[in-house]
């Protein structure tokens, strides 16, 4: 009897031990899982050496901080493709310069980013560093690019502190080594805002963001625009960064009354929400959706297609924008790659157009960083998103923004541009 | 809230719960049978789901790829087990380094097979027709979809059951879960036990992803989600047991849900914090098994 007892302890202990070793081994895969990525090794792209006529120059170092694994790595792609869409282009020189890109991945993760940072200070001595997607990885390596008066331009990350003055820095602040070539939050959130109330006459608007630090922004600038117009926000609703489910959320849309929707959303989140979107029944029972951009972007669309219809976003660009330099770009990337080129392919474009432009105006010098500031300062293009200038108090674009309406002919669902918004300044100082 | 409004709010736990409960079931058969934490079951879960994705590409038909998807993931795990699994069996950390290094070698393949049209973009897996719609429920539209969910976790519920206590093979998998030693000591194979158990634990992942997709769509990192979630369901129901995933899952999936109706900044939080309730004063699970003097 007391041998059976034993027996059944042991095994009673035995379960107990598995479940703790359960408990410590699934801890110390989320510890791992989490950490992974940082060993993802970074890939250089070499360009061949310069064979065009002339003596070509020093070689110049490009560093390319994007994501290339976790939820943004298809931005990362498209922005890398159209990298080195414009140096191919270009006989891989700029100002007569042989261009060497290396590409990093930020991993969606600022420790990362900023050990990426420091290697190209340290170790790889770029001469420009370019890319970064995440606003808290551009935050978490703004001090880290102002000490090494390295010059940055940021191809996407639009949180509007990168380019503010702000208190005691924080979270973040402007340098003049800091260049943007995509957005400010403001820009795609406060313009919509103004125009609701004002142009569109609408009384009352509920909001529904990410909760996360861009989202939270989106939603006070829409907020600041659409109530300096006389608008009014009746509610307010958040939902975590990358939810499995949005149902719940949007039960809770349908069941209050104002029926304009502010939402900041993209990827993932955009697709899950529109999809509970259409299948609670919103457009029927008369609900609207409006957004920053990226809410509609053809990422989101290629999956939701038709159930986006009516959507009204705003951005500082569209695929059916009709301009020839749009054009342009458009047909280069589809002959290249057999794709349509998106939002981010363009900010990227533009960050090594402005790039270009600025060498081509110093000879191709890097060395003096006040002169190349001063060159990029001065830079005015064509863009595919129309004329494109940086604020000479902010770095930041100043830009026009687009009322965009999804619509759906023939079975392809698009941007329809609908209206325009000139010359968008960040009112950061 | 209005009684409506809460109703609604029940259904979306309910179905979200019944998904949780496909995705937990796997994870749960193979620890309780094997004590093997597999922790690839994410990544075998967003494989499920791409290789339905591709099913239904080539094919047209949902239904085909409810098939296909949990038995090729069968497949996949009646390779990985006797190549990887066996001889790492009873050393808990070598099993776990091995199943994350597979999940990442999973998930890294899958993003970078565009020309499969998989990749590292947003992808999502149509609604089958007929389930498409919305139907009234108290007045309101209300996704068929969700409750054809609730509908299969229930089918699903009942034919695990069914199987795991009036078949033979059930009786076997019980008699492995208590003593494997000595069932092999009675004569069974229990190396090709395992490895079944394995097959069919990572098919249920499949399936799940196949199930699964409509609502949660494809897209990278979907495996890290999934993996955390039905770990939280099996540490909250009881590991090991089938009615410890049901009832974990009955208990994430509404408080996940009425988590982010009431205070939608702390609807993880939520389920965490039940966690380490259920730890505290329940450390085997709501239905675990405390095998004393048995």
């Amino acid at each position: 009897m007391s041998e059976r007892d034993d027996l059944a302890s042991t095994r009673h202990a035995g379960i107990r031990m598995s479940r703790r070793k359960f408990l410590i081994t699934s801890s110390a895969a989320a510890l791992a899982a989490a950490c992974a990525p940082a060993s993802t090794g970074g890939n250089a792209a070499t360009s061949a050496a310069a064979t065009a006529a002339g003596t070509p120059g020093a070689p110049l170092k490009l560093g390319q901080l994007l994501p290339f694994t976790k939820v943004y790595a298809e931005l990362g792609n498209s922005m890398k493709r159209s990298t080195d869409l414009y140096l191919k282009l270009k006989g891989n020189k700029l100002a007569n310069r042989p261009v060497t890109v290396i590409y990093e991945d930020e991993a969606n993760d600022p420790q990362v980013g900023l050990a990426k940072t420091q290697k190209f200070i340290d170790q790889d001595k770029v001469d420009v560093m370019l890319g970064v997607v995440a606003t808290p990885i551009a935050y978490a390596i703004r001090n880290a690019v102002d000490s090494a008066k390295m010059i940055y331009i940021c191809t996407n990350a639009g949180g509007n502190a990168l380019t503010r003055t702000t208190t005691d820095c924080k979270p973040s602040c402007k340098s003049p080594y800091i260049f943007r070539t995509s957005f400010s939050s403001y820009q795609i959130s406060e313009p919509i805002g103004e125009y609701m109330a004002g142009k569109k006459g609408v009384k009352e608007v509920f909001t529904f963001v990410a909760d996360y630090g861009f989202g939270t922004e989106s939603q006070a600038d829409f907020t600041t625009g659409f109530t300096k117009n006389g608008g009014k926000i009746t509610g307010s609703l958040k939902a975590p960064l990358a939810s499995a489910d949005f149902v719940p959320f949007v039960t809770q849309l349908k069941a209050q009354p104002t029926k304009d929707i502010y939402s900041f959303f993209s990827g993932a989140d955009a697709v899950k929400y529109i999809q509970a979107w259409t299948q609670l029944g919103l457009p029927a029972a008369g609900y609207k959706m409006n957004g920053a951009g990226f809410l509609t972007e053809q990422d989101v669309l290629a999956v939701v297609k038709e159930q986006a219809n009516g959507a009204v976003t705003s951005l500082f660009w569209a695929v059916e924008l009709d301009n020839p330099e749009n054009k342009a770009f458009k047909d280069a990337y589809q002959k290249e790659y057999n794709l349509l080129p998106d939002v981010f392919a363009v900010q990227a474009w533009d960050g090594m157009q402005a790039l270009d432009l600025a060498l081509q105006a110093t000879k191709g010098d890097t060395s003096d960083k006040q002169k190349l500031i001063a060159a990029l300062e001065a830079v005015k293009f064509n863009s595919p998103r129309g004329a494109f200038e940086f604020d000479k108090d902010t770095h930041n674009p100043i830009q026009d923004m687009y009322m965009r309406e999804v619509k759906t002919t023939n079975g392809v669902t698009v941007n329809t541009i609908s209206d325009k918004i000139g010359r968008v300044t960040d009112p950061g100082k | 809230m209005t009684f409506e409004d809460a109703l609604q709010q029940a259904l979306n736990g309910l179905s979200f719960g019944a998904l949780l409960f496909i995705l937990a079931a796997g994870l749960s058969l193979i620890f309780g049978m094997m004590d093997v934490v597999n922790l690839a079951h994410g990544a075998f879960y967003m494989l499920g789901a791409y290789v339905a994705l591709s099913v239904t590409r080539a094919t047209g038909s949902f239904w085909a790829a409810v098939v296909v998807a949990p038995l090729a993931l069968a497949v996949v795990g009646l390779a990985i087990e006797p190549l990887l699994l066996r001889r790492l069996r009873g050393r808990h950390l070598d099993q776990v380094l091995i199943t994350i290094g597979l999940s990442l070698v999973i998930a890294d393949f899958i993003r970078l097979r565009d020309d499969w049209g998989w990749g590292a973009t947003v992808r999502a897996l149509p609604f089958p027709p007929g389930l498409d719609g919305s139907i009234a429920v108290a007045g309101s539209a209300y996704p068929t979809y969700r409750l054809f969910v609730v509908a299969f976790g229930a089918g699903l519920a009942l034919l695990l059951y069914v199987l795991h206590r009036r078949t033979s093979v059930g009786a076997l998998v019980r008699a492995g879960v208590d003593d494997a030693e000595m069932l092999s000591a009675l004569g069974v194979d229990t190396d090709r036990l395992f490895t079944l158990t394995f097959a069919v634990g990572a098919g249920l992942a499949g399936l799940a992803g196949v199930v699964a997709a409509p609502v949660f769509g494809l897209q990278p990192g979907m495996d890290v989600d999934a993996l955390i979630y039905s770990l939280i369901v099996v540490v909250v129901g009881g590991l090991g047991s089938l009615s410890g995933a049901v009832a974990g899952s009955a208990v994430v999936g509404p408080a996940d849900t009425f988590g982010k109706v009431l205070f939608p900044q702390f609807a993880l939080a939520l389920i965490f914090a039940i966690m380490a309730l259920v730890l505290l004063f329940r450390p085997t699970g709501l239905l675990g098994r405390v095998r004393i003097g048995r």
